[in-house]
């Protein structure tokens, strides 16, 4: 008898355990298996599309309030409104979320160099395929700022939302007491303003800035494509597969570099907040720096304590009209989002760009210049430059603003910019010509 | 014992459900990518055979990783033993408390990555206190995270620092496991404390020292946020581990199925190293008749 309720009991434990086991397994291979497919629309006919915003506190505060007023007027379309996740980076998040089926319908904060990345990968939509991209150009007024952003194979996959010209900044102040009274434009220039500044003050640094000797690939954004810009007058870097460089231009920053090491210009250890304390005397700046400095160092003044510049150029060159790297990001439409969330997202965008007050309201609370043709004489943002007079240097940089390179690659190649020519330039390792061939070398064989 | 056989299965098929679903899975999934093309976020898998395996052996940043993994483990892990063995040691010559100590010890082991990386940064700073008075008082300019030998001790350094409190309290367990009739009986044999200590402490506390060190190695493998935060693998690949290594060919430069090559390498050299160690570690033990 015992036997007997033992064996039943044995069965029913059986039959349980693999009912279990068999019901875990078949709901997670289930899991695995979906492509997460979305679904158009609720049963209400309510389109809804997820929108990653950037991880920068005020643009986020922007989307959710554009969202919030888009939605009013369309209340068949709801907009979620997040920040992209930086675990461990932004660019690893969208990624993953690629990989992982759970891409949103559209994000912003997207450079050239990984839009490139994506759309290689067919991740992203063809703007110019969706009704109503040329309208969004039009109403915008950005017909000129669009064109550079066309990608080899003649799509625009990116609507720049704002092109920011890095500048360089000067202490002001510790320049006067070297006995200069505006910001160095020529290599020979800041050569002589290093001079000056290591005889009167030997622990202040020229750029005191360790990322110069980090071969981070963004890195390179903030230096070496500010300088080389400056110098070649914004000949292009890489075009599609070719490396078409600028060799004189690209030789005369890497001596000029090489110079400034040879003067004890460089501290490149990390420190803390070296412009602002004086240890360094130069630096890059965007708009964003300014929203920064105006809560942590109020004493940061605009035409006292520093001033804004654009990159130095080789002597003999025109001081006027100086290229620089422009820090351009757009937003995206993910080719994953369904043709109704995708025709949503447009519609939101074209709702977005169609009021210059949204362009100025983004401009008020982000400080970033919004890509559009007119910034220097639309009076609407004219009016907000000479109220806010330390980002006019940069509404005036706009049109010489170079944008980053777009090939597919350019984290490694960028990386390559730095481990061969201005990391061990920096560190004295490496002569310019050298470092030059190495770093051509090295992209070539990428290419 | 066909039934315990049962009963045994069904306590085991949760962890092995688990480990089907999230170790075996996956590992099939990674070494199918890693003879693959695919860039992580396109639909195209191009089959590569062994290629992307060539590649990872002609890989700097690879030889950098199984160097630097060394080195850590090098630094790191002696680090860590002796100052767990310490904060253990102290631990366990209280009257009381004990176990509020222990938690004080632990919470560096729960502290984000991020945050004691971000603190580490500021205070190794050129313009910290801690370095302008190096170079104030003692002429001492020292470059923590731009030179390789000190980049890497200050990532073995925080690390250890994390670990500590939790290695201490496996150390005190085995403290606590030691009846202290044994000491008192050596004090009247007239033995020192070195002599305690090694003839009684160590062989006694021997399988929780075992176990930290085989622990302590397996954290060598999988640094990641710390190097990521302050070094990024620098200065000159000089913090490169396996984890930033295949970081960096995933994300940043796309190559996910190369990064699962790289991942598979990895995991292969962290089996053989953890299996050597483990075996030197054995014949420690039974050489000095501690097993």
């Amino acid at each position: 008898m015992k036997y007997e309720r033992g064996d039943i009991m044995k069965k029913k434990l059986n039959k349980v355990v693999s009912l279990v086991v068999a019901a875990t397994v078949s709901v997670s291979v289930l899991a695995g298996c979906s492509k997460g497919d979305k679904k158009d629309s609720d049963k209400n006919g309510v389109t809804t599309i997820e929108f990653w915003a950037a991880p920068n506190p005020p643009q986020q505060a922007y989307w959710k309030e554009m969202a919030k007023e888009f939605e009013k007027e369309n209340p068949k379309i709801n907009i979620n409104v997040s920040a992209i996740k930086e675990s461990p980076s932004s660019e690893a998040s969208i990624q993953s979320a690629i990989a992982g089926k759970s891409a949103p319908t559209m994000s912003e904060n997207i450079n050239r160099g990984f839009a490139a990345q994506l759309a290689e990968s067919k991740a992203l939509v063809p703007l110019n395929e969706i009704e109503g991209w040329e309208d969004i150009l039009t109403n915008r007024n950005m017909t000129e700022t669009v064109e550079p952003w066309e990608f080899s194979d003649g799509n625009q996959y990116v609507l720049p939302i704002y092109s920011n010209p890095m500048l360089f900044g000067w202490r002001l102040d510790i320049l006067k007491e070297l006995g200069i009274n505006e910001a160095p434009k020529t290599y020979s220039e800041m050569l002589e303003a290093t001079k000056r500044l290591k005889a009167k003050y030997p622990d202040k640094f020229l750029w005191a800035k360790p990322d110069l000797a980090d071969p981070t690939a963004w890195k390179r954004w903030f230096d070496f494509f500010m300088l080389y810009d400056a110098a070649s007058e914004g000949n292009n870097f890489i075009e599609g597969n070719k490396l078409v460089a600028d060799d004189k231009a690209g030789l005369q920053v890497l001596t000029f570099m090489d110079d400034l090491r040879k003067e004890n210009a460089y501290l490149l250890k990390t420190v803390t907040d070296p412009f602002e304390t004086g240890v360094g005397i130069f630096t890059d700046i965007g708009p964003w720096t300014l929203t920064y400095w105006e809560e942590k160092f109020p004493k940061m003044v605009y035409g006292e304590t520093f001033t804004l510049a654009a990159p130095p150029v080789p002597d003999n060159m025109n001081t006027e009209n100086v290229r620089t790297f422009a820090d351009t990001k757009g937003l995206v439409i993910y080719a994953s989002a369904t043709d109704q969330q995708k025709h949503a997202a447009m519609k939101f965008i074209s709702w977005v760009y169609s009021n210059p007050e949204h362009d100025l309201k983004w401009l008020e609370q982000t400080n970033l210049p919004p890509a559009r043709d007119d910034l220097a004489e639309n009076e609407a943002f004219t009016t907000f430059f000479s109220e806010n007079p330390a980002l006019q240097p940069y509404a005036n940089a706009v049109p010489f603003g170079i944008p980053s390179i777009d090939n597919p690659k350019y984290n490694e190649l960028q990386t390559f910019i730095g481990q061969h020519a201005v990391n061990p330039i920096v560190k004295g390792k490496n002569t310019p010509k050298n470092g030059w061939n190495d770093m051509k070398k090295a992209i070539e064989g990428g290419l | 014992m066909r039934k315990q056989n049962g009963v045994g299965w069904l306590f085991a098929s949760p962890y092995l459900l688990y480990a089907i679903l999230f170790f075996a899975i996956p590992l099939v999934w990674s070494f199918y990518l890693s003879t693959t093309d695919w860039n992580l976020i396109s639909p195209e898998y191009n089959f590569k055979g062994i290629t992307n395996y060539i590649d990872v052996f002609r890989s700097p940043g690879v030889q950098a990783a199984l160097l630097v993994t060394f080195k850590f483990m090098a630094v790191f892990v002696p680090l860590v033993i002796v100052m767990s063995m310490i904060v253990a040691a102290i631990v366990h010559g209280l009257p009381k408390f004990k176990g509020i100590f222990l938690i004080g010890f632990f919470l560096p082991y729960l502290a984000s990555g991020v945050v004691s990386s971000f603190i580490v940064k500021g205070l190794l700073s050129y313009n910290s206190p801690l370095n302008t008075t190096l170079r104030g008082k003692f002429g001492m300019d020292i470059d923590w995270l731009g030179s390789p030998f000190a980049a890497l001790c200050v990532v073995a350094v925080i690390i250890a620092w994390k670990f500590t409190g939790y290695y201490a309290l496996i150390l005190t367990s085995g403290f606590e496991s030691i009846n202290a009739e044994i000491y008192e009986a050596a004090a009247i044999d007239g033995a020192n404390a070195w002599q305690r200590f090694f003839k009684i402490t160590l062989p006694l506390l021997y399988p929780a020292i075992y176990t930290v060190i085989i622990l302590s190695i397996g954290v060598t493998f999988g640094i990641f946020t710390e190097v990521y935060q302050l070094t990024g693998g620098g200065p000159d690949y000089a913090t490169n581990t396996w984890q930033m290594e295949i970081f960096t060919q995933a994300f940043k430069n796309l190559q996910a199925g190369y990064a699962s090559a790289v991942a598979i390498v990895a995991s292969v050299v962290t089996f053989l190293s953890i299996f050597v160690i483990r075996k030197l570690l054995e014949m420690w033990g039974k050489r000095n008749g501690w097993v």
